[in-house]
């Protein structure tokens, strides 16, 4: 489904991705575990088309496309998905225009009707409440005054509106509480089926509690040095990074 | 607040006293026969002189600016003597133990002391008395690391290529009113030379001192720092206390060649007249720094002193990359004016400024902040930031706000901030009912109101500058 | 005196109008004639060139247009859908009959100049003139000098009218270039309510008129004034205008900024709060595409105690087009306890746009609380980037979010049928394209 080759990428001519190779396939969910500064982030913004981050080698295909043509919206529309580590605010923007407009920018490049104003008001309300997001954050500018918590439980319903193929989840669990957690991954549970795959990216194990993966990688100096399966980010939560960079040395 | 307050009133400006020297000076009045004179006693070349003829010819064709927000009679220029200096200077002593005691111990009253054993550890100074330059301390120690530091007039003879290259090429003749009167009857000030790559070992000084009467002070300054080098200067001034008012017209250019750093540290306290607002100095001054690529300019102020303050040190951002600092203090009381502020012309790539003036007015003064961004269509990803905070002390005085702010590059971004606050009863109250007495509470709101600007000083004048404005605000509780 | 100066003086000297107007006429005249032709080095006029005058021979035949094709101008042109307004009409300076409202409600008294006996000629002759400073504003002269006709509307005391009163200036394209002068006396008064339009449209792009106008408020004690200046002419209008308010004890004035650019657009705003706990709260947005050139000009005055004032303006500039704004909090001795703020955004979308801000405090007053920003940027990448992370376009994310920058004081209109007039037509103004506006309309 998501393959991503050999990828290289440099931010204002430092080299952050030197060589990252990951295989999903459909219904998978990986994790990327690394200590800061390995290139967690870096590979989301490579991955969904962040200007400025320039990718100098190797390739990312999403069910045979080359994502790497597209720019950020096109990528998104072919069923891409990052939930931010922080989500900036927009206000002026309401929340729910900017939804409808990503929904409608999605369903027409698959070739579906938008929704009507109304069903879409009533769609909308029906996932804030499963998010547990009041109602009246769908009238506030995107994000604004959000707490912390909040605009994280926004990406998830995002999510949900979209229903992507291919969701990135950079450090979600980032600044959360642990009944934010709860929310946050009760939300992704939901969305996960057979043709829908999950990359985790995320500094400690606490997280994948929730949100058990199938592979764990280990991202250090822009390189995935060490896979496993889950046991291993017990063992990463246990020993640190260290280990693994001697090892790897 | 408390009237017991009041009591603290009238402290003496501490630098009011005179020297009594022999002084030769020109009768006021100001013609070409006055500019040859000065031109001739300094012994200048040739091209000196015409290019000071020249810009008193731009100059009488100028008048006297008067948008800013100050108030002042007429100044005649021809009541001013354009021209000072103690006759025991007419030899030009060779060592320290020929400069007349009399002028020594002027500084040594002030807490300049010019023996090199006795002088402030790492710090070189330049002493401007009137239109000339008494002494210059650490110059041979300098010397060993290439750096020029000497009076202009000096330098105009030893390094006449740099002084010719440079003079004039920040603030160009016609540049203003006051600029141009400079160029034409400027008499002394300091020259700084750091070559390529030298980071300047001392702290550099000049300390100007304004000591007869009815006579102006027109002192250059000029730094030029070498692709890559760094040096630190500061300036300080005083004056008698006299009844009338004098005129001081400087002119300061800093030229930060590549990746060469400039900060310029002025401790201003002229003298700014008693408290019903007779007499103090006039200080209209023209300063200005070109960086070139990478280069940073850093002009820090505390302002104390002078009756009317008009002045602006800017930055000229030319090269990509470049930064230009201000922070600036400035406090007025009784009836002092100050108009002052910055410049920060961006015209290179990414280029940063950065802004912070903390005005404090108290007793009867007014005060303004007059400042200008301008982003330039080249200052692709330029940057601002400007804070302007204002205090005000009592409610005689006035505290005002003028900033320009042009941007013809969309990447650029500005950002300007004002705010204005007093002393609050409550402040002061919680601080009286923990036992600190008023005069001390309010220096240290002040204190804190201006922290931010202080910790840009060099060490040694950070603790100066906090008794000065002490100082300087005795009497304005009340 | 300059040419331009005199000529327009002998123009003035030719307009005949009530004799008991000819003392603010002589007044206005002689003001007009010491005044000097501001130029760029004229503090007031440093950003905005009058060199339109030049250009023009604004001054050159009559003063005012005689009206007369007004008839063949369709209402679709100031038609607010939703308002119940009383509507009254002028072109290029005259009054048209034909297109203003027959009725007008009982509470307020609209009463014309030329019309004006008895009581209103003594409320016009005590309040005109009395908001308006000519001392600083060289156009308010002329507009004094030239001064034959202009219309009263007086709020009756204690009423709330319900009904908006909507003032419509109509500028036409002239057989030669010509001035249209307009001037206002609105008086709340005592505790009461009311909403005024100042609706300026154009019958089509290019214009050949210099309009000039001076509107004055006053707000007498605990009154309450929701004031309009629509300034929606397009293209190559030469329009410079005159707010002055007095506002009373208690008395607040709301008021709402808009202005497309034209060749050279300049209001000048004052709000002189006279009694203590009056309040004025001002939005504003301009905005200026093509060559256009537009200059906001504000000063609120706080000469008494206990006052309060809040102040937000925001500019996008697009294409060529410049803009000016200067907006200055003036806080009077002993005007203590005064709360005043001012927020001035600026969003450039092109290279050759251009912005210059001046936020201005001048304060005597020790025991206040004042503070003013200003910012000038473009639009934010990430902002831009997390849109379209989400499908959306950069087009569309781009119109989003210049529209989201004023889309805060759009929604701040009280007024239902004007927040939906200009949602739309400002939502256009970035772009033409429905398909890219279609989210926020």
């Amino acid at each position: 489904m998501l393959s991503i080759k050999d990828l290289q990428a440099k931010v204002e001519d430092k080299d952050i991705l030197k060589g990252l190779n990951i295989e999903v396939k459909p219904g998978e969910i990986h994790a990327i575990m690394g200590p800061n500064g390995s290139g967690k982030s870096t590979t989301g913004y490579v991955l969904s088309g962040r200007e400025g981050y320039e990718v100098t080698g190797g390739s990312i295909t999403l069910d045979g496309k080359d994502l790497l043509e597209l720019e950020a919206e096109e990528r998104a529309r072919e069923g891409l998905f990052l939930a931010f580590q922080y989500p900036v605010e927009i206000p002026g923007v309401s929340n729910l225009e900017f939804l409808k407009a990503s929904v409608d920018a999605v369903r027409e490049h698959n070739g579906l009707e938008p929704y009507s104003t109304v069903d879409f008001m009533k769609l909308a309300r029906e996932k804030c409440k499963s998010v547990n997001l009041d109602q009246a954050f769908l009238k506030r500018g995107v994000n604004e005054g959000f707490s912390g918590g909040e605009k994280k439980r926004n990406e998830i319903l995002q999510m949900m509106l979209l229903e992507p193929k291919v969701c990135i989840l950079d450090e979600t669990d980032s600044g959360l509480d642990i009944d934010a957690l709860q929310v946050v991954a009760e939300g992704v549970n939901a969305l996960r089926s057979e043709e829908r795959s999950f990359i985790v990216v995320t500094h400690y194990q606490r997280l994948l509690d929730y949100i058990v993966p199938d592979y764990v990688h280990v991202l250090a100096d822009g390189k995935i040095v060490k896979s496993g399966g889950k046991e291993l980010a017990l063992e990463l939560e246990e020993k640190g990074y260290g280990w693994i960079e001697e090892e790897v040395a | 607040m408390t009237d017991q307050v009041d009591a603290y009133l009238e402290k003496d400006y501490a630098a009011g006293f005179t020297t009594d020297v022999e002084s030769e000076t020109l009768p006021p009045g100001l013609n070409e026969d006055v500019i040859r004179f000065i031109s001739q006693k300094k012994g200048e070349p040739e091209w000196l002189l015409d290019w000071r003829l020249k810009a008193f010819n731009v100059w009488k064709e100028m008048s006297d600016p008067n948008w800013a927000q100050v108030n002042y009679p007429e100044i005649n220029f021809q009541d001013v003597s354009y021209y000072s200096a103690p006759k025991s200077m007419e030899d030009k002593p060779k060592s320290l133990d020929e400069v007349d005691p009399e002028l020594l111990e002027t500084y040594e009253k002030l807490g300049i002391p010019l023996h090199e054993q006795a002088a402030l550890a790492g710090v070189a100074v330049d002493a401007v008395f009137d239109s000339v330059s008494v002494a210059t301390t650490f110059r041979e120690k300098l010397a060993e690391a290439g750096v020029i530091f000497m009076p202009i007039s000096e330098a105009v003879h030893e390094h006449p290529e740099l002084v010719k290259k440079y003079l004039g090429s920040v603030v160009p003749q016609k540049d203003n009113f006051y600029s141009a009167l400079n160029c034409a009857v400027f008499s002394d000030g300091s020259f700084v030379y750091i070559p390529k790559g030298v980071r300047c070992p001392m702290e550099l000084s000049t300390y100007f001192r304004i000591n007869e009467a009815k006579t102006g002070q027109f002192e250059r300054t000029l730094i030029v720092a070498d692709e890559g080098s760094h040096v630190s200067y500061l300036e300080g001034c005083t004056a008698p206390m006299r009844d009338e008012n004098q005129l001081h017209a400087a002119v300061v250019e800093l030229v930060a060649l590549d990746n060469a750093e400039i900060k310029y540290s002025t401790v201003q306290n002229w003298y700014p007249g008693d408290k019903d607002g007779n007499g103090g100095i006039y200080n209209f001054v023209t300063k200005r720094g070109v960086c070139h690529t990478n280069a940073k300019i850093s002009w820090t102020q505390v302002e104390t002193g002078s009756a009317v303050t008009w002045k602006y040190p800017s930055c000229v951002l030319k090269g990509d990359n470049s930064v230009g600092e201000f922070y600036s203090v400035a406090l007025t009381n009784n009836f002092q004016q100050a108009d002052t502020g910055t410049k920060m012309i961006h015209l290179g790539k990414n280029t940063k400024s950065t802004i912070i003036s903390k005005g404090i007015s108290a007793g009867k003064s007014d005060q303004s902040y007059r400042g200008l961004v301008r982003m330039n269509p080249g200052a692709e990803g330029a940057r601002n930031f400007t804070q302007c905070d204002s205090l005000l002390i009592g409610d005689k005085c006035g505290a005002h706000t003028f900033p320009y702010v042009e941007s013809k590059n969309p990447s650029a971004v500005i950002e300007h901030e004002a705010t204005t606050s007093k002393v609050s009863d409550d402040q002061m109250f919680l601080c009286q009912q923990r036992g600190i007495d008023p005069e001390k509470a309010i220096s240290m709101i002040v204190n804190g109101f201006c922290r931010e600007v202080f910790k840009e000083l060099p060490m040694e004048f950070a603790v100066e500058a906090g008794k000065l404005l002490e100082v300087s605000l005795e009497g304005s509780v009340g | 005196m300059s040419e331009i100066i005199s000529k327009a003086a002998e123009l003035a000297k030719k307009i005949e109008g009530p004799e008991w107007l000819n003392s603010f006429r002589t007044l206005g005249l002689t003001q007009w004639q010491q005044a000097k032709w501001p130029t760029r080095k004229t503090e007031h006029w440093k950003y905005s060139s009058l060199r339109a005058f030049n250009e023009n021979d604004f001054f050159a035949t009559q003063v005012h247009r005689q009206g007369g094709d007004e008839q063949k101008l369709s209402s679709e042109l100031f038609d607010i859908p939703g308002l119940n307004a009383s509507r009254l009409v002028f072109v290029d300076g005259i009054y048209s009959e034909e297109l203003s409202s027959d009725r007008y409600p009982l509470n307020v008294d609209i009463v014309f100049f030329s019309k004006a006996e008895g009581a209103h000629k003594e409320i016009i002759s005590e309040y005109l003139g009395s908001a308006i400073d000519l001392e600083k504003n060289i156009f308010a002269r002329f507009n004094t000098a030239d001064l034959n006709e202009g219309v009263l509307i007086q709020i009756k005391q204690d009423q709330k009218v319900d009904q908006t009163v909507q003032i419509v200036h109509v500028s036409t394209k002239g057989e030669s270039e010509f001035t249209a002068q307009q001037r206002v006396l609105v008086i709340a008064e005592r505790h009461s309510e009311s909403t005024i339009v100042e609706h300026f449209v154009s019958t089509e792009e290019i214009q050949n008129s210099f309009t000039n106008t001076a509107t004055e408020l006053i707000l007498k004690d605990g009154s309450s004034l929701n004031h309009y200046r629509l300034n929606m002419e397009q293209e190559n209008i030469v329009h410079v205008g005159n707010v002055s308010a007095n506002l009373r004890a208690n008395a607040t004035l709301n008021s709402f900024v808009l202005g497309f650019g034209g060749k050279l657009k300049r209001i000048d705003f004052k709000v002189n709060h006279l009694g203590s706990g009056a309040h004025c709260e001002m939005a504003g947005v301009y905005l200026p595409k093509n060559k256009q050139h537009i200059d906001y000009h504000t000063c609120i005055d706080h000469q008494v105690p206990h006052c309060t004032s809040n102040e937000v303006f925001r500019g996008i500039m697009a294409d060529e087009s410049k803009a000016v704004f200067n907006g200055r909090i003036h806080i009077y001795p002993d005007a203590q306890k005064t709360y005043a703020e001012m927020s001035n955004k600026n969003l450039l979308l092109s290279h050759k746009a251009e912005i210059n801000t001046k936020p201005e405090l001048e304060i005597y007053a020790d025991d206040v609380r004042c503070a003013h920003g200003a910012t000038v940027s473009q639009i934010e990448e990430k902002a831009l980037y997390y849109m379209q992370s989400r499908g959306i376009s950069k087009k569309e994310a781009e119109v989003m979010l210049s529209f989201g920058f004023i889309n805060e004081l759009i929604s701040g209109i009280k007024h239902g049928p004007i927040q939906n007039l200009l949602r739309p037509v400002l939502a256009r103004q970035f772009s033409r394209d429905e398909e890219l506006l279609k989210h926020i309309i």
